[in-house]
């Protein structure tokens, strides 16, 4: 069955420099369970190098029921230099994550 | 609830520059908050403070300093309440001076205010290591001050204390350190709580929609109360909000606002440790009352941060512009096509064409649209080596108003200047800092 990451976590998205921060928390442990096997990195990386370039690091905590996605080439020049409209864009990149659809079909 | 002996009440009065005024007054007035924290400098918020202060050594102050604090510091006054802000912004010692006078006026006669001064180490410029080349105007460089930077100004029982670029977390843990049990990881703890508090309501609701969807209502939001943090001596917390506020303090605020920003959990880099957060637990004790504990930590690093500010020539010519009524959609997308057409000599790299309600913020990774949209902006964004480049991208956007489909309206422009804030380590040592005292009148 396939289930959408945002009805089983929710998401913040935070910035650096040129790196984004991404944080997914899942409701609980057995929903952290199908995010460590859904969202892996190579997932997330193919979802987010739809709006911004480079690798993708996947940070684990089990015991906060979180993951983390770090990004560090995904602003290049900072968020000043983005070319979306209006600034800070890349508060709301965390529904990348929470609209995938994630599990067995 | 009230002061409760052994534990010690700090507070989030603002966590951005444009922060709401009233969470600080009603947190101060609140009578058991011991001390209320402005956290108001974002990286590129002190940009227009460093340009200031180039053409007067009074300037660069934040510019709300005046009506943040008018209406804070006769209640801070009253209950008891110490002050710490980084409302310094480019000039924490001129800030200091202003804020004493301000006391004065406001009859707060005999508060003390201590100025941290020393971020700025531009001086050392070139003793920096910077994580990509200067290249631009560079504007000026600021260190992360951490608690080290500001214990003698707690310690000498300052009322209000202003610095300029100090690490957020670094604000609230100084007026704790004097309270807490002596140890590397009780410190951790302490960190730990003004990392969760730092950004004031991204903790307490804001900004958060639980799995599944919903939310607060909108009055909530409006009203939205700001954190709290009771730390006890063994630098474990309790994260809350005033009882008659709207909000909502539960494991998933904390956790979110815990990892905001931290990259590597198990190595957040502050100036006062490097701290493990993947044995943090967090334990709801009550309505918006969230006990954390079990934060780690190792010895400080020995460098401390700096953000280098640059500033290009040119500017981000940044517009939109409308089409509605049937068929919008489709006159939308022949607006971009033009100005495709008309703007394709410009480098793929430093233009951007997209549609304001169907792709323009998430890019190809934006869902397909489930309704017919009742309006669309085209919008265009473009970096621009000078001015005149800026002019021709705005004037292709208006020439879409007599030569494009009928009929583009509501022409949005903006010229954004082109910043940059580069990251880079100075050796903790070369920072040298000072407390500069002032009374108010």
């Amino acid at each position: 069955m396939k289930v959408r990451v945002g009805d089983i976590a929710s998401g913040r998205a935070g910035d650096k420099g040129p790196i984004l921060d991404l944080t997914l928390v899942a409701k609980d442990k057995e929903s952290y369970k199908l995010l460590e096997r859904g969202v892996t990195a190579d997932v997330a990386q193919k979802a987010i190098n739809q709006v911004a370039p480079g690798p993708v690091v996947r940070y684990e905590v089990p015991g906060l029921n979180a993951l983390k996605f770090v990004a560090p080439e995904a602003l290049p020049g900072g968020i000043y230099a983005t070319l979306h409209a209006g600034l800070h864009w890349q508060k709301t990149s965390v529904w990348i994550l929470l609209d995938l659809e994630i599990g067995a079909d | 609830m009230g002061k409760t002996a052994g534990v010690r009440t700090v507070a989030t009065g603002a966590g951005f520059a444009g922060d709401r005024i009233e969470p600080a007054v009603a947190l101060a007035a609140s009578g058991y908050v011991d001390a209320v924290i402005l956290e108001c400098l974002a990286e590129r918020t002190i940009v227009p403070g460093l340009r200031a202060l180039r053409d007067n050594p009074e300037a660069g102050a934040d510019p709300r300093l005046k009506r943040r604090l008018s209406p804070l510091l006769p209640v801070a006054r009253k209950n008891n309440c110490r002050v710490i802000t980084n409302l310094g912004a480019a000039n924490a010692a001129a800030a200091g001076r202003a804020i004493a006078k301000l006391a004065g006026d406001l009859g707060c006669s005999g508060m003390r205010v201590a100025a941290v001064v020393g971020d700025d180490v531009l001086a050392l410029k070139d003793r920096i290591e910077w994580e990509e080349p200067i290249t631009g105007n560079f504007l000026g460089a600021r260190a992360y001050l951490g608690i080290a930077a500001l214990a003698e100004a707690i310690e000498g029982g300052a009322d209000v204390v202003v610095t300029g670029r100090a690490a957020d977390s670094s604000l609230f843990v100084a007026d704790l350190v004097p309270h807490l049990e002596s140890g590397i990881d009780v410190l951790a703890g302490a960190i730990a709580a003004g990392h969760v508090l730092e950004c004031s309501a991204q903790v307490t609701g804001g900004i958060y929609e639980p799995p599944g969807g919903g939310g607060l209502d909108a009055m909530s939001y409006a009203h939205l109360g700001y954190p709290l943090a009771r730390v006890a001596a063994d630098g474990s917390a309790e994260i809350s909000i005033l009882e008659d506020a709207p909000g909502l303090v539960d494991r998933m605020t904390c956790t979110l606002q815990l990892l905001y920003e931290v990259h590597d959990p198990s190595k957040y880099i502050t100036p006062d440790a490097v701290l493990d957060f993947t044995g943090i637990t967090f334990e709801e004790v009550g309505k918006n009352r969230v006990r954390m504990s079990g934060a780690t930590a190792g010895p400080p690093p020995r460098k401390l941060k700096v953000s280098g500010f640059v500033e290009y020539e040119g500017a981000i010519a940044d517009l939109e512009i409308a089409y509605a009524g049937n068929g919008a959609y489709e006159r939308a997308q022949i607006g971009a096509d033009i100005l495709r057409e008309r703007l394709k000599d410009w480098d793929e790299k430093d233009i951007q064409i997209d549609l304001v309600g169907v792709n323009s913020v998430l890019g190809s990774a934006s869902p397909p649209t489930n309704a017919y949209p009742a309006e669309v902006r085209v919008h265009v964004s473009a970096r621009c080596a000078d001015m005149d480049a800026a002019q021709i991208v705005e004037d292709e956007i208006y020439g879409l108003t007599i030569a494009g489909p009928a009929v583009g309206c509501g022409v949005r422009s903006e010229r954004r200047p082109r910043l940059d804030v580069i990251s880079g380590f100075v050796p903790r040592e070369l920072v040298k800092t000072h407390v500069e005292w002032s009374e108010a009148p």
